[in-house]
């Protein structure tokens, strides 16, 4: 039996993967049990709440009192400095390699199985020009963002992100279409195109296609399903204005980009999903559980995530009502399930659509 | 809490500058960031030292007492100030970020 290739990038130095291994049991630590920051922290705003005899009436409010306790404020310094630890040791570390690893991608660029699609003309619309959770350069701007996503998110998720673990296991939970008939699939805004390889290894038959705005999240997606073994195209293309054509897709996917996403473009893409989605076809949804469900700890964390950790459209995403949207675009949507995740506050929900 | 914040095109809520102060005394923030610089620092260190340690007994190649004695040579001793330096700089490169003014 042959071993899986490992596709993380290869770090620079032991002390570079130390360093991050740090940082990984530091966040668990801090966004976990070990400092405990929800628990105390809700607890007294449950407490505070009690007191004024009513609920925290909006974010500021209880921004305001959370920054009056001093475990508020170190929550924050602990929360922004680990974010910013992990970003420093990586950039770094892919730094001292930078031409290694750009070649690498140059080797792989025109190799199978599965093909990259670059635009050379492509434009960057003004809204996605965002550091988002702080990785340097954003999503696009540096050769190597790929890679650095693809370590950071595996430093973000704590373990469920060592080898596609947690693409797989939310793959595995979207719902065929009834009929049974699934030979096209679109994995929206598929960064290193993770979610892309779990589609076509559970429907192997199916042309699975992943698009995203950044070519270097592009290369390394096709990198990155070369090396697997998985016939998967890759495409720069905007998820709001895709290009297909009507009801071309028996599965169209969205893994977390809902949040990155400001309302007006929310909107585009469901439409967009929605033109391109062939009738009695899914539209599955991952992302952040809305406002209204939130604690109000969790209501604090979904602020602080969106201004200290550069996600500047996740409040409105989080208070938008996406099954009216859905609907309003003609999705018939299955009651929304909440994906419950320890710690971080960021708990996920599915929306299952069918498109009718 | 600092209060430099930039707004997208799009809207959305405003994203904090490059240097946010959390503990109302930058100094503090940066006291804060260094002592958990210093523990992943130390992290490296142990982590290194364990599998050190592990591979040298299985293969029997080293005592204890071999490592106590060590004296590096010329080159060695160059290499460690450099190794110094850069642990210097990782630790310490925090108090650059403390604004002058408040």
């Amino acid at each position: 039996m042959s071993a899986v290739p490992e596709t993380l990038p290869a770090l620079a130095e032991r002390a570079d993967a130390a360093y991050l291994d740090f940082v990984e049991g530091f966040r668990e630590y801090i966004l976990g049990k070990g400092a405990d920051f929800e628990d105390r922290l809700n607890t007294v705003l449950l407490t505070e709440q009690a007191r004024r005899g009513q609920p925290w009436d909006d974010v500021e409010q209880i921004r305001e009192y959370v920054h009056s306790l001093p475990l508020g404020r170190l929550r924050d310094r602990l929360s922004r400095t680990q974010q910013e630890m992990k970003w420093f040791a990586l950039r770094r570390s892919f730094e001292s390699q930078r031409a290694e690893l750009l070649a690498e991608l140059d080797r792989y660029d025109a190799r199978g199985p599965g093909r990259l699609e670059l635009d050379p003309n492509f434009v960057h619309p003004p809204y996605v020009n965002v550091h988002f959770h702080l990785q340097p350069g954003g999503y696009y701007k540096d050769a190597l963002s790929g890679y650095l996503y693809h370590y950071g998110t595996k430093v973000f998720f704590r373990g469920d992100n060592d080898h596609d673990e947690l693409h797989a296991k939310l793959v595995a939970r979207v719902p065929a279409p009834a009929d049974g008939r699934v030979e096209r699939i679109l994995d929206l805004a598929c960064s290193i195109g993770q979610s892309s390889t779990a589609f076509r290894r559970r429907f192997p038959s199916a042309e699975v296609t992943g698009i995203d705005y950044s070519a270097p999240m592009l290369r390394v997606a096709h990198r990155r399903a070369a090396m697997l073994g998985d016939d998967v195209t890759f495409a720069q293309r905007l998820i709001e204005k895709t290009g297909y054509a009507d009801g071309q897709f028996d599965i169209t996917f969205a893994f977390i980009v809902f949040h990155e996403l400001p309302l007006r473009i929310i909107h585009e893409t469901v439409r967009e999903a929605a033109r391109v989605t062939r009738r009695g076809g899914i539209f599955a949804i991952y992302d952040f559980t809305g406002t209204r469900d939130k604690s109000p700890y969790q209501r604090y964390h979904r602020w602080f995530d969106a201004r200290h950790n550069g996600e500047p459209y996740s409040q409105d995403f989080c208070d938008c009502d996406m099954n009216a949207i859905l609907a309003d675009n003609g999705f018939e949507v299955a009651a929304a399930a909440l994906g419950q995740r320890s710690g971080g506050a960021g708990y996920m929900t599915n929306w299952f659509a069918t498109r009718v | 809490m600092s209060e430099i914040t930039q707004q997208t095109p799009e809207g959305g809520t405003p994203i904090a500058g490059e240097n946010p102060v959390y503990l109302k005394d930058p100094v503090l923030d940066a006291t804060v960031r260094m002592v958990v610089e210093l523990a992943a620092q130390v992290w490296i260190e142990r982590e290194r030292r364990i599998t050190l340690e592990s591979l040298l007994e299985a293969q029997g190649t080293l005592s204890r007492a071999a490592i106590e004695s060590f004296k590096p040579d010329a080159a060695q001793a160059a290499a460690l100030k450099r190794e110094r330096a850069r642990f210097i700089e990782d630790v310490f490169k925090e108090l650059r970020r403390i604004p002058p003014t408040v």
